[in-house]
């Protein structure tokens, strides 16, 4: 993601604690870092309260960033971090290397075999924390496999293992959305994120 | 039912990517959890101006009496600093925070400028009234180093009055400078009554 450099002034009053410094960053970084945050969790009333913390944690940290990678890009470390530690403190991702592991956390239920869904946030909502926490981070985040094994405690293999699983079942629960789509994709378009 | 292909799922997440999405909180929550933690410090939120309503109210009127004093020397009359016995109306109305009284509503129409400079001056006498009682009154401060805010900031004040001051024997009429000498008397005059105020008043 390209991003204007940060101020590096906004940056020394935010550290103090300068209110409208500290709400130059957020303006700036919200809509990023609160779409990652939306996307893990896939509950709009848990991603505002996870949001809070999030941010808390940004300004917090503050004084330790160094300038060495993009504002942006060090704050969404911070945010998928602090997303996947919440999630696993209210248990939402219970056990993640048994989940990942898991093929029912994938397969289709009952519900899902007549489900349709309207939009891929809608879709994301049926896939497991885990899968969705891959499928998020490596597809729409761009984060390798590597990084994901990192973040989530598992291996790069079995994050490509879920991944797979989680678009095949987003492949079948989109099916309408596209039928019902005028739009044609584009021919030889590949797949965007990194491996 | 067809499942979807590779290419159109691909197309689907990059929309999905792409799509704007407002934040999840307003900034207000945000910085009442900040403000909780203490990560944001109310002395260094702004200038000279305290965050409190009061004092944001005054410093809106900072910017009005500025366009008096501007005011005053465009039509060439003389400023209110020269002329410290106000009109005779201007020491009866209570003292109204925002100086609503003197000015009335934005449609008020002036029959002769002897009644618009009253207002004016009305105006400058209801400003210095209302700021005075916010500070003698006001009890809303609380920071445990407040004293040695106002102190300071009454240190500066000092120094852009005596400045100020003494650039108005040269140039008494100089609009700007009018701007500020009124502006700083009016901060300076509600800051020394913060710094005299008992403790136990000031809210620590």
């Amino acid at each position: 993601m390209s991003e204007m450099p940060i101020d590096q002034l906004d940056l020394k009053r935010a550290i103090a604690g300068d209110e409208r410094a500290m709400q130059r960053l957020w303006s700036q970084h919200a809509s990023h870092i609160d779409a990652v945050v939306r996307r893990l969790c896939g509950d709009p009333e848990l991603a505002a309260d996870i949001s809070q913390e999030v941010w808390m944690q940004i300004f917090r940290a503050l004084p330790s960033y160094r300038g060495d990678s993009q504002f942006g890009t060090w704050a969404h470390r911070i945010a998928v971090n602090r997303t996947l530690n919440a999630l696993r403190k209210i248990r939402r991702i219970a056990n993640l290397e048994i989940d990942i592991q898991d093929d029912s956390a994938i397969t289709e239920n009952d519900s899902d075999r007549t489900f349709l869904a309207e939009s891929i946030e809608q879709a994301m909502t049926k896939l497991s924390p885990g899968a969705r926490a891959v499928f998020v981070l490596h597809d729409i985040e761009g984060y390798t496999h590597g990084e994901i094994g990192e973040e989530l405690g598992i291996t790069p293999g079995g994050s490509k293992s879920q991944l797979f699983k989680a678009r095949a079942k987003l492949k079948k629960l989109l099916a309408n959305l596209m039928d019902e789509s005028t739009t044609v994709a584009p021919k030889g378009k590949v797949h965007v994120a990194p491996i | 039912m067809s499942h979807l292909s590779e290419e159109q799922l691909d197309q689907i997440i990059a929309e999905e990517r792409a799509r704007p999405q407002p934040p999840l909180n307003e900034w207000r929550t945000i910085a009442a959890r900040a403000r909780e933690e203490g990560l944001i410090r109310e002395s260094s939120s702004s200038g000279w101006v305290s965050s409190q309503p009061w004092m944001q109210a005054a410093a809106a009127v900072l910017l009005l009496v500025g366009g008096i004093g501007i005011g005053r020397s465009t039509m060439g009359l003389p400023s209110a600093t020269q002329t410290p016995s106000a009109p005779p109306t201007a020491s009866t109305a209570p003292a109204d925070p925002v100086g609503a009284t003197a000015f009335g509503s934005s449609d008020t129409t002036f029959a002769s400028l002897e009644e618009a400079t009253a207002t004016l001056d009305r105006a400058v006498t209801d400003y210095k009234r209302a700021t005075a009682f916010l500070a003698a009154n006001n009890s809303s401060a609380r920071s445990s180093d407040s004293l040695a805010m106002y102190s300071a900031r009454l240190v500066a004040l000092d120094k852009v009055f005596d400045a100020t001051e003494s650039a108005l024997q040269t140039a008494p009429h100089d609009p700007v400078i009018n701007q500020y000498y009124l502006a700083t008397m009016g901060a300076r005059a509600a800051t020394r009554q913060m710094v005299a105020r008992p403790v136990a008043l000031r809210g620590f």
